[in-house]
């Protein structure tokens, strides 16, 4: 276990710090605009660019490392956990810096996403990784986009310093409840994850109010129309917030004011929490997100479905799959809350803790809620017509811009690009609707069901398609 | 029926469309298309329309003041697709455009104006497509030049420059259109242009796919240790990264 990092190569310590990486989620590149400069290598663009796809399908945007995989820490669903027999790495700063500039003038990457076991404490690792900011931002002139985590328990000036340097901070909540955190992280507490997350957001307050912008980050534009979508409510919530002393725009500023010019964390932050591996409901998930995205106004929340990496008894059995259709599902519920003006106690209740199986989070909604269907299209608000399964903000901003110059059939509806498969029960177009049958729940989620069984499959089961083969010998008792 | 043919690139289209509009034969007796033709049909008179800029950029004015500056990014776009109807989907839009102005870039229920307003996206999609997947090899001789060879389908190379003239302004590097043989060059903190590359500099700039550069094994260890072995899911990158796309991605070569 103890192999110094000093023998491995440039080549290994970057496969052995990747894979290590590898189950961070969140490799995305967006939320600020930022031009090039003469002299500087990158810009960055607000919508974000993947750069390759890997094996898995996840998209690969950012250089995504660890500074170090040499943790003290020993979290029990964690492949770098101190108890594991691994190599240990740590990256100089240097390194990081050409592997980052190179891969970016060959266009193979969009930035840094860099994270870190906790080496020594988290002072020392924290500044390892404001010092290789520091060198990427300055002497490397690297101007393209980076996200770096913060590391719970490090001295806040030092996370203060490191958010001027990145686009993006984010804080890993791990897991949804304290308890949970408990039973797996013992060396963790949510008191210390949730702190800097907190000094943070008020850093990005006071930048963004120094700057002539609101205090919270920028919404999708389509949330304007809304009246309440989940960003709305969080003004009273903040004015309260207020009042408890949890924002105040004179915290704790230590840094003198020439090295506060740069904007702090322009691209708002993120956090990550794993499914699967605690016995949450999917309730308590959604309603933990939507605090999260009230209370300290983050930009992302990330789920990542569990993988077994470890033998434990506090831990489900290595056998487990990874809950990939779980972990959609939330994704899906997670864009509903961000932009279409749902709320999470509208999703799931007490009644129904988790989402169903074969409908998707919308579809079940509206299958609950008949009474408010159908929709007539060539007269229904924006908000309502977002609430119609298949019909994203896309689709109905197409409708609301070409109903003003005529009125909308099915036919006009598919030319303009609205699809219709699911949209077709619970909408008519001047009256009608596509075909002539029941609106009645039970009908509706016989058809629905069987129209998604086979894609559902396939997210649950992404390699157990197989093209069956004429001349396939392998059949026992043939040959 | 009339048909226009035209060399498929933008003043060609313009000049095309000009001449069609000023035959006064009626948008039911003519249409427009580049060249080759594949298929002659037997009761058309075809006839080929030469380039003229003083004819393009009557037409370009013309666009841009009557419909506005958006509708002339949207033939710009059209005009720069692979599509042989292209000219013919500019001209049918335009027929709208004259005697709507500004409001048609709204009718998206009209055929014409939604042919139009699809194909755009189309080459949108593949220049940031783009944007997303070229790959630069660095050659040195003497100096580090940026080489990066694609084979789009539609004419992106003025739709991806500007991203990377403000990505890398201080770089050397060149965009190779291997199909069109077409390329942008950029010299380090100069603007770029797009130029004509005769069959000798092709010739030559071939050669930089096979040069090994250190860094393409760097990259090609990263993209495989990133990968989650459970939840490979093989379909889900073809339909984000599709095969085609994936020819000058070093990542994929000898996999």
């Amino acid at each position: 276990m103890q192999l110094s990092s000093q023998t491995l190569s440039l080549s290994e310590k970057l496969n052995l710090l990747a894979d290590a990486a590898k189950y961070d989620v969140a490799c995305t590149s967006s939320g600020v605009n930022r031009a090039g400069k003469q002299g500087h290598l990158g810009n960055s663009v607000s919508c974000g660019i993947c750069h390759s796809f890997s094996s898995d399908g996840r998209c690969i945007s950012l250089l995504k490392i660890l500074q170090s995989n040499d943790c003290i820490y020993d979290c029990k669903y964690c492949v770098n956990r101190a108890g594991n027999d691994r190599q240990r790495a740590t990256f100089t700063p240097e390194e990081v810096c050409t592997l980052v500039t190179e891969f970016y003038r060959r266009n193979y990457i969009e930035g840094l996403f860099l994270s870190s076991a906790v080496c020594k404490n988290p002072a020392h690792t924290m500044e390892l990784m404001y010092r290789t900011l520091h060198l990427l931002r300055n002497r490397y002139r690297f101007n393209g986009y980076i996200h770096v985590k913060a590391i719970p328990g490090a001295p806040a000036e030092l996370i203060e310093k490191t958010g001027y340097l990145a686009d993006r901070m984010s804080v890993n909540l791990e897991l949804p409840t304290g308890e949970g955190l408990q039973k797996l992280a013992p060396q963790k507490t949510q008191k210390a994850i949730l702190k800097p997350m907190r000094q943070i957001q008020s850093g990005i307050v006071d930048y963004r109010l120094t700057a002539g912008k609101s205090a919270f980050l920028e919404r999708s534009s389509g949330n304007r129309y809304l009246s309440h979508s989940i960003f709305d409510t969080r003004k009273q919530i903040s004015a309260s917030a207020a009042d408890l002393g949890w924002i105040s725009s004179s915290s704790a500023r230590s840094l003198p004011e020439k090295e506060r010019s740069a904007p702090f964390v322009p691209a708002g932050q993120s956090t990550q929490m794993i499914i699967g591996a605690t016995k949450e409901n999917d309730y308590q998930l959604l309603s933990t997100s939507q605090l999260l995205y009230q209370q300290y106004d983050l930009k992302r929340v990330f789920y990542s479905a569990y993988i077994p990496v470890n033998e434990d008894s506090a831990l489900p059995s290595r056998e487990t799959k990874p809950p990939l259709l779980r972990e959609h599902r939330l994704y899906q519920a997670d864009w509903l809350l961000r932009f279409y003006g749902f709320q999470a106690d509208e999703l799931l209740d007490e009644a129904h803790p988790n989402f169903h199986a074969q409908l998707d989070p919308k579809c079940d909604w509206a299958l609950r809620h008949m009474e408010l269907f159908p929709v007539e299209i060539n007269t229904a608000e924006y908000a309502d017509l977002l609430r119609v399964p298949g019909i994203g903000p896309k689709s109905a901003m197409r409708i609301l811009k070409s109903r003003r110059s005529s009125h909308l059939s099915f036919e006009h509806l598919k030319k303009i690009g609205v699809v219709l498969k699911r949209a077709k029960y619970f909408i008519t177009c001047e009256g009608k609707m596509m075909y002539h049958m029941r609106l009645e729940q039970q009908f509706l989620t016989r058809q629905l069901t069987g129209e998604e069984a086979a894609s559902n499959w396939e997210v649950s089961h992404p390699e157990q398609y197989q093209q069956l083969s004429l001349f396939d010998a392998a059949v026992p008792g043939h040959i | 029926m009339t048909v226009y043919t035209c060399s498929p690139d933008l003043a060609s289209i313009l000049t095309c469309i000009y001449e069609a509009w000023n035959s006064r034969l009626g948008y039911r007796n003519v249409r427009l298309m580049t060249e080759p033709v594949g298929n002659l049909e037997l009761f058309c008179d075809y006839c080929h329309v030469e380039p003229d800029t003083e004819k393009a950029a009557s037409v370009t004015r013309s666009i841009q003041k009557k419909i506005g500056a958006t509708a002339w990014r949207l033939v710009y776009l059209c005009a720069m697709s692979e599509r042989s109807d292209a000219p013919d989907i500019i001209y049918r839009f335009l027929l709208y455009g004259f005697s709507y102005g500004k409001d048609t870039l709204h009718m998206l229920q009209e055929p014409a104006v939604f042919h139009a307003f699809e194909v755009s996206r189309q080459v949108t999609n593949e220049a940031h497509s783009f944007r997303e997947f070229i790959r630069f090899a660095n050659i040195s001789s003497g100096f580090p030049i940026l080489v990066s060879h694609i084979s789009p389908k539609a004419n992106v190379l003025t739709l991806v420059a500007p991203h990377f003239s403000d990505r890398l302004p201080s770089e050397n590097w060149m965009i190779l259109d291997d199909n069109r043989q077409l390329a942008v060059v950029h010299p380090a903190d100069r603007p770029f242009y797009l130029t004509r590359l005769s069959p000798g500099e092709i010739e030559r700039l071939s050669l930089t796919e096979s040069t090994s550069d250190p860094y393409e094994e760097l990259w090609k260890g990263f993209f495989t240790a990133i990968a989650i072995k459970e939840r490979s899911n093989p379909d889900c990158q073809r339909t984000h990264l599709p095969l085609h796309c994936r020819d000058h991605m070093p990542e994929f070569k000898n996999l």
